[in-house]
């Protein structure tokens, strides 16, 4: 057979496209369903992780019925803010924000071509009190984003998680792999006054003789100067866009209520 | 951002050989003499100069999200649409350095093909889907200055080994193993201009 | 066995070793060598990728029209690790899995060794010895990666696997090894090794 007919190329070209093209179509839609359930779960886990309630390690051996209970034993009220710091819409309390919407918000924050309405951002408060924002941004191959979790004071950092699809993999996969590198967001207060609110820089821990005060700093990861400079945007575009809700909130708990529950705090307000 | 400054970050600040160390295996195999070097990156900023605005349309009209249909997200596509593309780019220009200069296509030899797979170009088009480029200026500016970092970078490499021809050194580390040690002190030497920001 | 079945296997481990003698697959080779798991993960991957790859495109070896031979390749190739990867993703026991193997899907389907083999063999020899060969070649990339990761995350981070290893000794990671030009110095040295063993590679 004469292979190198214009004809026969046309032909088995279109046939083998048309073939992978059916297939993959195909497979992505059948098993979309399992893929989204899958994803959930994890999402779910990340922020169940930042607000410490366990370890991703945990979670996963858990598996996902026992994340969703917890997730639902858990959550307080989940809603969605804009620019101004404004309630927009509670959310329903088993919706959670995959990857690909934060990607949609992240366009909608930054502005540009891309943008396809008014950002309308989430907020997650557990019943202990903890408030979990979540973040997303470019790193070095691909997208990062991850989940921050503030005390009842929604000043002090109680925790983070992050995840990232394609960072390399002991370098710029610390900010997911790396316990201690989320551990060294504990504590911290980002500074929502400015509009660099938080960084990821070099020498950014406290160190001894320091007189700078560097409460809203923590190192970068060293090799990876890509991936935590995203990481930084990241936290910067997403906090800052939360800022007019924090400091709003955090007004109101300046008062002597704040120990009791959110609701009190408005009710006084 | 502008064009300018697009333009020299691409080339130098995030050279795509020394910043993120894309398309090694023909930039160590075919940078013997500084011809053929010159050959294959004028290959390559041709291939990337196409393929990145072709992916990028593909990218903004197809594959994104609500792109297409309303609700329907081909986003995982995106890999193997991007693939096709190059590889259907690269071929063709293999038939046509086969047509013109048969001296540059046979010298190429087995690489040529390997274009397809060079993760510089597929790198670009990953890049491009990365840094949400506003429209198709930015696109073409960009894929120009990596092309042209490339070419660079393959052309000062075999400067190099035609002069370190003449050196004396050790035969068990002559030709493949002082070239990968001379591509590392190299990518050290161009670690400087990462963090400048334009 | 016969001998030059034997060959095939032998060859790519040593003597025509992918990395250090073909130069192929080198990008991937920087990027998953800070640590001994994902040099692991990769090697693994690629073994796998470049056998079934090898042997499905020898199959088609005789229906592949000359001159769109390479998007049939990569096709093929990137259709098969697409799948492989969405499927992963649907099993709750294998999400976790796949998590870590998304990062490499790239690096997979433009690793040179993949494209490189069925050029060179799998499109003019028979599908076992075909398999053969890209298991081989997969096999022979592995050992260059692990060797080199061994030396940067041992050097670059202390540890191995994870497990510290000399950070007990007070020993201070060097940060330089973890960045990629030391990759490259390292492979330099590795064939600097195999060729004052094996003369007959070396270069005039």
């Amino acid at each position: 057979m004469n292979t190198n007919n214009n004809v026969y190329t046309i032909i088995y070209t279109t046939l083998i496209v048309v073939v992978v093209a059916a297939l993959l179509a195909f497979v992505s839609q059948s098993l979309k369903g399992k893929q989204d359930a899958n994803e959930k779960a994890d999402t779910i886990s990340q922020m169940l992780t930042a607000a410490q309630f366990g370890t991703k390690a945990e979670f996963q051996k858990a598996g996902n019925a026992a994340v969703l209970a917890k997730y639902a034993d858990e959550i307080g009220q989940a809603f969605t803010v804009n620019l101004n710091g404004e309630k927009v819409q509670d959310l329903d309390l088993t919706k959670v924000y995959s990857p690909k919407e934060l990607k949609r918000q992240n366009y909608n924050i930054k502005g540009g071509s891309n943008k396809t309405g008014e950002p309308e951002i989430p907020v997650f408060v557990f019943k202990n009190g903890k408030t979990v924002v979540p973040i997303y941004g470019a790193g070095l191959w691909g997208p990062v984003w991850g989940y921050i979790a503030f005390e009842k004071d929604l000043k002090t950092i109680a925790g983070a998680y992050f995840d990232h699809e394609s960072e390399t993999a002991g370098l710029g996969a610390k900010i997911k792999d790396d316990p201690a590198f989320q551990a060294e967001f504990i504590g911290e207060k980002p500074d929502f006054a400015q509009a660099n609110v938080f960084d990821i820089v070099k020498g950014g821990s406290p160190k001894e003789g320091d007189t700078e005060i560097k409460d809203n700093k923590i190192d970068a990861i060293t090799g990876a100067t890509m991936t935590s400079q995203g990481l930084d945007t990241a936290i910067d575009t997403w906090l800052g866009a939360y800022a007019k809700y924090f400091q709003g909130q955090q007004a109101a708990c300046d008062k002597p209520c704040c120990e009791g529950e959110e609701q009190n705090c408005k009710e006084e307000e | 951002m502008e064009y300018l400054s697009l333009f020299v970050k691409s080339i130098f600040v995030d050279n795509m050989i020394f910043a993120y160390f894309l398309g090694m295996c023909s930039f160590l195999a075919v940078s013997k003499n500084v011809k053929t070097a010159a050959g294959l990156g004028l290959a390559v900023i041709a291939v990337l100069l196409i393929t990145l605005p072709v992916n990028y349309l593909l990218n903004t009209y197809v594959l994104a999200p609500d792109a297409l249909i309303e609700g329907v997200d081909l986003s995982f596509l995106s890999f193997i649409v991007f693939i096709a593309v190059i590889a259907a780019i690269v071929q063709v220009v293999e038939m046509v350095v086969e047509k013109f200069s048969p001296e540059l296509y046979s010298s190429l030899g087995i690489f040529l093909p390997l274009i397809a797979v060079n993760c510089a170009i597929l790198g670009g088009s990953l890049f491009m889907q990365q840094k949400d480029f506003l429209n198709i200026g930015e696109a073409v500016v960009y894929s120009l200055g990596s092309g042209i970092g490339w070419f660079l970078a393959i052309v000062s490499l075999a400067a190099i080994r035609e002069k370190m021809a003449y050196s004396n050194v050790p035969a068990a580390l002559k030709g493949l193993g002082i070239t990968f040690i001379t591509v590392g002190l190299m990518g050290i030497a161009f670690m400087t201009f990462m963090g400048i920001s334009l | 066995m016969d001998a030059k079945l034997k060959e095939t296997i032998l060859n790519p481990i040593f003597k025509g070793n992918p990395i250090t003698v073909l130069v192929l697959g080198i990008c991937s080779s920087l990027a998953v060598t800070v640590t001994m798991k994902g040099a692991l993960v990769m090697a693994l991957s690629v073994i796998v990728v470049t056998g079934i790859s090898s042997l499905i495109l020898s199959l088609l070896r005789n229906t592949i029209p000359g001159r769109v031979r390479i998007i049939v390749q990569l096709v093929v190739v990137a259709m098969m690790v697409i799948l492989v990867d969405q499927i992963l993703k649907s099993f709750e026991a294998t999400y976790a899995i796949d998590k870590q193997l998304s990062v490499y899907i790239g690096l997979i389907i433009t690793n040179c060794i993949v494209m490189g083999r069925i050029e060179a063999f799998a499109l003019g020899n028979k599908p076992w010895p075909s398999f053969l060969d890209g298991v081989a070649n997969g096999a022979g990339y592995g050992m260059i990666l692990l060797i080199v990761a061994f030396f940067r995350e041992l050097l670059g981070s202390g540890t191995l696997f994870g497990i510290d290893i000399l950070n007990r000794f007070g020993y201070v990671p060097n940060n330089l090894v973890i960045l990629p030009p030391f990759a490259l110095i390292l492979l330099g040295c590795i064939v600097w090794v195999q060729r004052s063993i094996q003369k007959d590679l070396q270069e005039k």
